[in-house]
């Protein structure tokens, strides 16, 4: 049987018998968490209830959570149910501050796994396909989420992790790999590793690319089922929420569905924190609905996104989100001035002069911030002009976009700082940062 | 056409990035005919011509530098201003337009690579000038 869904019912379920089921699951998450330290006096406060919900709209009485709060509950001070019942954690790196710790049950796992296999089928994914994953197994959600999801759905799992890219080539050469898990940069990265040894990526198994945890614009997107002759497909996870399996693009490939059986979806404003008008930009803000070990109730993703008007036509009734504008956090004021990385990168993208790599810097000069954009070229040329006339088009363009002049300057391979993990953009130097 | 290939080579400025080149170069025994450099404070170009262009821009890609091949004019003359002047005469009489233009000594000659933004046109013009152009060497 080839269905269409991996959970008809679920997926298609008509807006005002969601709403209702979410009503329910947001009744059965406060209850599980009154059992947390965290959020029981929250809610005796708030007068919040199981019994006090009536409808989603009730959604707006509860407290905000942010990553502040998960740090300074740090180790498992938010947790609804006794550790007896956790089964894993997972971490974030913690660069700037305590790490965030997020726990699970075994149901909370099941579900996880369920959520995700349902994201690869909605994008065509079957027990058939021979899923590699090239995120690293630890800590980071992108591991062995990917892994339980692939192996649920009941495709051959590649569990081959971060780095080593000449491995991958040979894995992906030798096993016949059908799809890909990978972020955007790395996908990349992967294709010229093939290059490397005389394959071109259009030639290999690889039909589909899940593509994630990494902002990343339209145009690389095209760029990278260019450069493969593939599918790839926007995924949306974050570890406070399970990790990947939130939302997912699916085979329209116009905006990603949040799986709104699992989250309560809001857009608001950043700074007064009330609802944007419909399909405006805003930060998303997500209420889990079938966790236990760890509710959070309206996590402030500081993503940037809206939600997409009207029905897809792939028949899913759960709304979609826009490709995430940046984040709040990414936000860079470069003399008065609000800037957001994916706005830069929009407008390198549209010059097929550039490669993908490109870095941001921004220091102080005197008493002014200076902005410089280094971008990478894709290829040498004799003409000397051609390259000055370039690098005046890119500032140009990148003027009319973010209203300051950068400095542009064109570098070749290898220049641009790369890790194994994600793509560094941005540089800040200031003496104030 | 009666041209021969040009490696342009782009170099941000990076010290020690020339000397690379000139090694990785050097270590197959790929000998440099004649290097020009167009550059800014920024970046510059290198261009080069070897005994060995193919080999050459094949070694250098695969050192990841971003590497270019193109058709340029040869020209070989009198080793002397006049030879030099009356060539660059004929080719603009011609209409030719140079964009950029080097030059080196070989065998008792001034060799000059000129590069036009319409290189067939500059080729059949030296050809009907009675220019020498060379095809390259062994």
């Amino acid at each position: 049987m080839n269905n269409k869904y991996w959970n008809e019912e679920i997926e298609t379920m008509p807006r005002k018998k969601l709403e209702q089921f979410q009503v329910e699951r947001l009744k059965k998450t406060v209850e599980i968490a009154m059992g947390s330290e965290f959020y029981a006096p929250k809610f005796k406060e708030l007068g919040i209830t199981p019994e006090s919900i009536k409808s989603v709209e009730d959604i707006k009485r509860f407290p905000f959570t942010t990553k502040n709060d998960l740090r300074a509950t740090y180790p498992f001070g938010i947790k609804s149910v006794p550790l007896d019942k956790v089964v894993r954690l997972h971490s974030s790196s913690g660069t700037t501050g305590n790490p965030t710790v997020i726990l699970h049950t075994q149901r909370d796992l099941d579900q996880w796994a369920d959520a995700m296999a349902r994201s690869m089928y909605c994008i065509g994914l079957r027990n058939t396909d021979i899923i590699q994953n090239t995120s690293g197994y630890g800590m980071f959600t992108g591991g062995l989420g990917i892994q339980y999801a692939a192996e649920r759905l009941g495709a051959l799992t590649v569990p081959a992790g971060a780095g080593n890219s000449k491995r991958h080539v040979k894995f992906i050469t030798d096993f016949g790999t059908t799809a890909l898990h990978c972020i955007p940069s790395y996908a990349t990265r992967l294709a010229a590793a093939f290059e490397e040894e005389g394959i071109n990526p259009r030639d290999t198994t690889v039909k589909t690319l899940i593509i994630g945890a990494e902002p990343h614009s339209e145009a690389q997107r095209k760029r990278i089922e260019e450069i493969w002759g593939a599918k790839a497909y926007n995924n949306f996870g974050m570890s406070e929420m399970c990790g990947p399996g939130v939302a997912i693009e699916c085979q329209e490939q116009n905006g990603m569905h949040i799986w709104e059986d699992n989250y309560i979806v809001e857009i608001l404003d950043p700074v007064t924190l009330e609802p944007v008008p419909e399909g405006e930009l805003g930060e998303l803000v997500l209420t889990t609905l079938n966790r236990e070990a760890m509710p959070l109730f309206r996590y402030r993703t500081r993503d940037l996104t809206r939600i997409l008007p009207g029905d897809c036509p792939c028949g899913r009734t759960h709304v979609r989100l826009a490709r995430f504008q940046g984040r709040s956090d990414d936000m860079m004021i470069v003399k008065g001035v609000n800037i957001y990385p994916i706005q830069i990168e929009k407008i390198l993208m549209q010059f097929p002069e550039l490669a993908s790599d490109y870095l941001i810097t921004i220091e102080t000069v005197g008493d002014n911030d200076e902005m410089t954009v280094e971008a990478e070229l894709a290829q040498a040329t004799d003409d000397f002009a051609m390259l000055q006339n370039l690098t005046k088009e890119i500032t140009r363009r990148l003027k009319d976009e973010i209203l300051l002049t950068p400095r542009v300057k064109l570098v070749g391979k290898g220049v641009i700082p790369q890790t194994d993990g994600k793509a560094k953009r941005v540089n800040d130097l200031r003496n104030n940062h | 056409m009666k041209t021969i290939k040009q490696i342009s080579i782009f170099l941000e400025n990076q010290s020690g990035k020339l000397s690379d080149i000139l090694t990785a170069l050097k270590d197959q025994n790929i000998e440099i005919q004649a290097a020009s450099v167009a550059d800014t404070t920024e970046y510059g170009i290198l261009r080069l011509i070897t005994s060995d262009q193919k080999k050459a821009s094949a070694l250098l890609a695969e050192k990841g530098h971003l590497v270019n091949l193109n058709e340029v004019l040869a020209i070989q003359v009198e080793p002397d201003t006049a030879a030099f002047a009356d060539a660059i005469d004929a080719l603009t009489q011609g209409g030719c337009s140079i964009s950029y233009l080097y030059t080196f000594h070989k065998d008792g000659k001034l060799v000059l690579i000129i590069r036009s933004a319409d290189i067939q046109k500059a080729e059949s013009v030296a050809q009907a000038k009675g220019l020498t152009l060379i095809q390259g060497w062994e």
